[in-house]
C-alpha cells in the first residue's frame, strides 16, 4: 500500500521559519499532488498542536518524534555522531532504512551534508557529494554544482561532479546532449587558477560529457552552459552573488516605478508581463537542490525558505524518484564498484 | 571481543570483498583506501554495533584497525 505513494521526510525543526514553514509546505504538496505522503519528523510536542490546524488527508502526513535539534554553529561531524535522535540524523535514517524515499531539510547544511554521507552513505566510488543548484537564466535553467558542499576540491571530484550534473539535467530537466563547462577567469585552455588547469584536459578527455570549455560568470545568466562545475567555494559565491544581484535589480527597479505619478502609471501597464518574468527569476519556484552522489535522495532548502519552497521541494521528489536518479548516477559512474551488502 | 564482527563491519563499509585482509596493522588511509569520512562511518557502525561511544580524541587518533580495536577496549573496559 505505501509503496504506491513517495514518501519524503521533511525535517520540522531545520531552518529560519521552523516549524511553522515545513508543516505548511508539506500540507500544501499533499493537496496539490495526490500521490505524496510526508513524515514530518522532529519534537511531536511542538509540530502535533500546529498540524491540528490545519484540513488535509490525515493518512498521508505522520509525525516521527525526534528530541535532538542540531544548530547551523555545531561542528557536523561530532553533531551527527552524538546527536542520534535528532531531526537530520532520524529523518535520514528513514531513507537509508528504506522507509522514506527522501529526506528534505532547511537545517544546517554542513550537518544535511555530513548526515548525508555517514547516514544514507555514498554511492561506492563517489569521492565527494556536491550540491546541485538550479538557478534560472535568460533562457531556462543551468545547474551550478557545486554551489557548496566542498569549499576544497581535487580535479577527480570536479570531474565527477560534471558527469552526476550531466546525468541530472539530462534526465530530470530533460536537456538533451547537456553542455556541461568549468568555471573559469578566461575562456582559453591555459586560462585559470591550478584546480582548473588541472581539471580542463580531464574534463576535455571525458566521452560521456559534452565538455563545451570554459564558462566565464558573466555568461552564466544568459545560459553559456546547462551544468556550470565548480568547486563549492566559487559556486556558492556566485549563487550568493546572483541572488543578491537579483534582489538588488528588482528592489531598484520597483524604487523607480514608484518615483513619479507618470511611472507609476508605466507600472501598471508593465506589472503583469513583469510579474511573469520576475517569477522564472525567483529561486523558490524551483525547490531545493539535491546532493549528488548518494545512495538515497536527501535535499537541501535555503534556511530562509517558506512554505513556498518547502512545497515545491517536496514536490520535486517524484521526478526524482520517476527518473532513478541514484541508480543512474551509480550505474554511470561506477560500473564496476561492488555495492555494499545492504543491512 | 569479537574481531570477526569489527572485520566485517570495515568490510561492508569499504567494500572489502574478504574481511580477512583487514588485519591489525593495516592503515585505514594507505592499506584500505578510506579517506576521513569513510573511517567515521566506520567508527559510528561500530559504535552502534557494541552499543559504545567512543570518546572524539581517541577518533582523532585512529590510523590503523588494531588502534580502533585499542579504543573499543578501552570503552568496554
Amino acid at each position: 500500500m505505501e509503496k504506491e505513494y513517495t514518501t519524503v521526510v521533511v525535517d520540522a525543526m531545520g531552518g529560519d521559519n521552523a516549524p511553522d514553514a515545513m508543516i505548511q509546505g508539506a500540507v500544501d504538496a499533499i493537496t496539490k499532488n495526490a500521490a505524496v505522503q510526508v513524515i514530518l519528523v522532529g519534537r511531536e510536542e511542538v509540530i502535533a498542536p500546529k498540524l491540528e490546524a490545519y484540513t488535509f488527508d490525515k493518512a498521508r502526513i505522520r509525525i516521527v518524534n525526534a528530541s535532538e535539534e542540531i544548530s547551523c554553529d555545531e561542528p557536523p561531524v561530532q553533531a551527527i555522531r552524538r546527536k542520534k535522535d535528532s531531526s537530520i540524523v532520524v529523518g535520514q535514517k528513514l531513507v537509508a532504512n528504506g522507509e522514506a524515499d527522501a529526506f528534505l531539510s532547511a537545517g544546517s547544511t554542513g550537518a544535511v551534508l555530513v548526515g548525508g554521507q555517514l547516514v544514507v552513505g555514498r554511492i561506492r566510488g563517489i569521492d565527494r557529494t556536491p550540491i546541485a543548484t538550479l538557478i534560472p537564466t535568460d533562457n531556462g535553467v543551468s545547474l551550478l554544482i557545486d554551489s557548496g558542499a566542498n569549499v576544497d576540491a581535487r580535479a577527480s571530484h570536479l570531474v565527477q561532479f560534471a558527469r552526476m550534473g550531466s546525468i541530472y539535467m539530462e534526465h530530470v530537466i530533460g536537456v538533451k546532449n547537456p553542455r556541461v563547462a568549468i568555471v573559469n577567469v578566461g575562456l582559453e585552455e591555459e586560462k585559470g587558477n591550478a584546480l582548473v588547469k588541472e581539471t580542463y584536459p580531464m574534463l576535455k578527455a571525458c566521452a560521456d560529457i559534452n565538455f563545451t570549455g570554459s564558462i566565464e560568470a558573466r555568461e552564466i545568466p544568459h545560459h553559456g552552459a546547462d551544468v556550470i562545475v565548480c568547486e563549492g567555494f566559487t559556486g556558492n559565491v556566485i549563487l550568493k552573488l546572483y541572488e543578491g544581484t537579483a534582489n538588488a535589480l528588482v528592489g531598484m527597479i520597483k524604487g523607480g516605478l514608484m518615483s513619479s505619478f507618470r511611472s507609476k502609471i508605466g507600472a501598471l501597464l508593465i506589472k503583469p508581463a513583469l510579474k511573469k518574468t520576475l517569477k522564472s527569476m525567483d529561486a523558490s519556484e524551483y525547490g531545493g537542490a539535491p546532493l549528488l552522489g548518494l545512495k538515497g535522495l536527501v535535499i537541501k532548502t535555503h534556511g530562509s525558505a517558506k512554505a513556498k519552497e518547502v512545497c515545491n521541494s517536496i514536490l520535486q521528489v517524484p521526478v526524482f524518484k520517476e527518473q532513478e536518479i541514484v541508480n543512474k548516477i551509480k550505474e554511470s559512474l561506477v560500473p564496476e564498484a561492488p555495492e555494499r551488502k545492504e543491512e | 571481543m569479537e574481531f570477526e564482527k569489527i572485520q566485517t563491519i570495515i568490510a561492508d563499509v569499504l567494500s572489502i570483498h574478504n574481511p580477512e585482509e583487514i588485519t591489525m596493522d593495516k592503515s585505514f588511509k594507505d592499506d584500505l583506501g578510506a579517506d576521513s569520512l569513510d573511517s567515521v562511518e566506520i567508527v559510528m557502525r561500530l559504535e552502534e554495533a557494541f552499543d559504545i561511544e567512543i570518546p572524539d580524541d581517541a577518533v582523532e587518533n585512529i590510523e590503523t584497525v588494531g588502534d580502533v580495536v585499542e579504543a573499543i577496549q578501552k570503552v568496554k573496559g
